[in-house]
């Protein structure tokens, strides 16, 4: 059994990711000691090292309890996580398409402050802001 | 009308629930064109029409469905668009 800080230590993440990992309901120790600390067994170790490959996939804390909830059921079977990667990677793919949009009007805001020593008033990447700004102000019923 | 329908391919239930969704599509309406379409194939296209979840259920162009809708919901909206024609 391990304890707290050696499954923190071997896994190199916290013992308040851990602590939290257990309140958000992806963790729980195999057994306490008599003196009431956690301990984990090397199941804990392989959920962990899950848990953060899931994260670097971008999965939220929420959606890998789903995950782990389906790798526990017999019933389960691969189309059902299949599904759910899926899903992900659209999520993934329509965030980098809003990022790009968002790049492509910072490119013009740049373009368009030709001479960077103007003084800040007149400075034409905060007058756009503040276009943009009053005009969802003025949009607003 | 056009219905495509976006799934995850491997699913076995999904299979059978959309031959039964879309026998309720050939009732409801008349001028059916219905497409199931593969969202590992078709990302690009699944990302323009705006689908993040599978399945979902786009109808002449708009998102109508982000997950499996009744036969009854389907028929409804299909109905409903198509009075507006």
């Amino acid at each position: 059994m391990l304890t707290i800080g050696k499954l923190a230590s071997l896994t190199d993440v916290s013992n308040d990711t851990l602590r939290y990992y257990e309140h958000e309901g992806l963790l729980e120790p195999a057994a306490k000691s008599p003196a009431g600390y956690r301990l984990y067994d090397a199941a804990s170790t392989r959920r962990i090292r899950f848990i953060k490959q899931a994260q670097q996939c971008g999965f939220t804390l929420s959606e890998i309890r789903d995950l782990l909830v389906l790798r526990s059921r017999d019933a389960t079977c691969c189309g059902d996580v299949r599904k759910r990667a899926i899903e992900k990677k659209l999520q993934i793919e329509s965030k980098i398409r809003a990022m790009k949009a968002m790049s492509r009007a910072l490119d013009q805001l740049i373009a368009d402050c030709a001479n960077e020593k103007q003084p800040v008033k007149e400075c034409t990447i905060i007058a756009a802001l503040e276009r943009a700004n009053g005009a969802r102000r003025a949009q607003r019923p | 009308m056009k219905v495509e329908l976006f799934y995850s391919p491997g699913c076995p239930e999904c299979a059978a629930a959309q031959a039964r969704l879309r026998s309720a599509a050939e009732e409801a309406v008349r001028d059916l064109e219905w497409r199931e379409v593969s969202a590992v194939e078709q990302i690009d296209r699944a990302v323009d029409l705006g689908v993040l979840t599978l399945p979902s259920i786009v109808i002449d162009g708009e998102l109508v469905f982000t997950s499996m809708p009744s036969l009854k919901d389907l028929r409804v909206a299909l109905r409903e668009r198509a009075g507006r024609k």
